[in-house]
């Protein structure tokens, strides 16, 4: 077997081939990863309310703070890795003068916050509920652009 | 890292997850020893030195399971960025992510030997806790150092 490095992959079908697949992969994943928060927490700041702190009218037990500690641990694991791939092939198929840094710096800063004000939400009160609900939907829709941009350029070469 | 000057961004933000998923991690593990009942990080060391918490071999597998896949994981894509180190001399970077690997499998498999009874006291788990998030600090710094050439 011989190992072949280069920095075009114009002449490596399989290679592109492979990042558009993990790329669509990465944003399907971000869609169900939506609606799976929409489910566990809840969309709104009053539904994520209701999932943190309970609610006696309607019967709702709060939360083991160590249910939500363990969501927030594996939220950061699974954003690191997802971010990592997909910011690593939307670099790998940008001209340099072209890479969007503030988009960069954003989408870092919201995926590493929205865990952490989730945290802040339990001890902290309802008001850091809104930090995490945007925050949430920035991160997710800054990757789905930074991943639809790969993949458009990707479908180009 | 010099020749990846766009690379930067990811690679500086890993670094920030990487230590809060550590920092959760202690979190999780350390609040069924009786930090959410005490909320003392310093009783809560003596009770899991002396008297850590029974858990049953169901629990430990659902736990070492997906851990050592993840920080396997973890380590090789924080530790893979040291290949592009003109700071960290390659020797070190050897060393550090070789020990750092048996740290974390000492780390997972610790109250294994617990649960066997093999071991009576809690702080077998506590220092290869404690030498694994040690290492994996360092790991981080390392990366950082050559982040900033």
């Amino acid at each position: 077997m011989k190992f072949l490095v280069s920095k075009d992959i114009t002449p490596t079908p399989l290679l592109r081939q492979l990042m558009i697949a993990v790329t669509a992969a990465l944003l399907l994943y971000l869609l169900l990863d939506v609606v799976l928060h929409g489910y566990l927490i809840g969309f709104s700041p009053q539904a994520a309310a209701q999932t943190l702190y309970g609610n006696e009218e309607a019967f709702v037990e709060p939360i083991l703070f160590e249910s939500l500690l363990l969501q927030v641990h594996i939220d950061l694991f699974m954003a690191l890795v997802s971010l990592l791939i997909l910011v690593a092939i939307y670099l790998r198929m940008t001209q340099k003068e072209k890479v969007r840094t503030g988009v960069l710096h954003s989408l870092f800063l919201a995926a590493l916050g929205a865990p952490l004000l989730l945290v802040a939400a339990y001890f902290g009160g309802s008001f850091w509920l809104y930090g995490w609900v945007g925050a949430f939907f920035v991160w997710h829709l800054l990757a789905l652009f930074v991943g639809t941009v790969a993949l458009k350029r990707l479908f180009a070469l | 890292m010099k020749r990846y000057p766009r690379y930067r961004i990811p690679i500086g933000y890993m670094l920030l997850f990487a230590f809060f998923i550590v920092a959760s991690g202690i979190w999780l593990f350390l609040l069924p020893q009786g930090l959410s009942e005490t909320g003392s990080l310093t009783a809560t060391l003596q009770q899991l030195g002396q008297k850590p918490v029974l858990k049953s071999w169901q629990q430990f597998v659902e736990i070492a399971t997906p851990h050592l896949f993840a920080m396997g994981a973890l380590i090789f894509i924080v530790a893979h960025f040291l290949l592009f180190s003109t700071r960290v001399p390659r020797y070190f970077s050897m060393r550090l992510t070789l020990w750092l690997y048996i740290a974390a499998l000492a780390d997972i498999f610790a109250y294994a030997l617990i649960i066997a009874g093999i071991v009576t006291s809690g702080w077998i788990k506590l220092a290869a806790l404690a030498i694994f998030a040690l290492l994996f600090l360092i790991l981080l710094g390392a990366v950082a150092i050559s982040l900033s050439q």
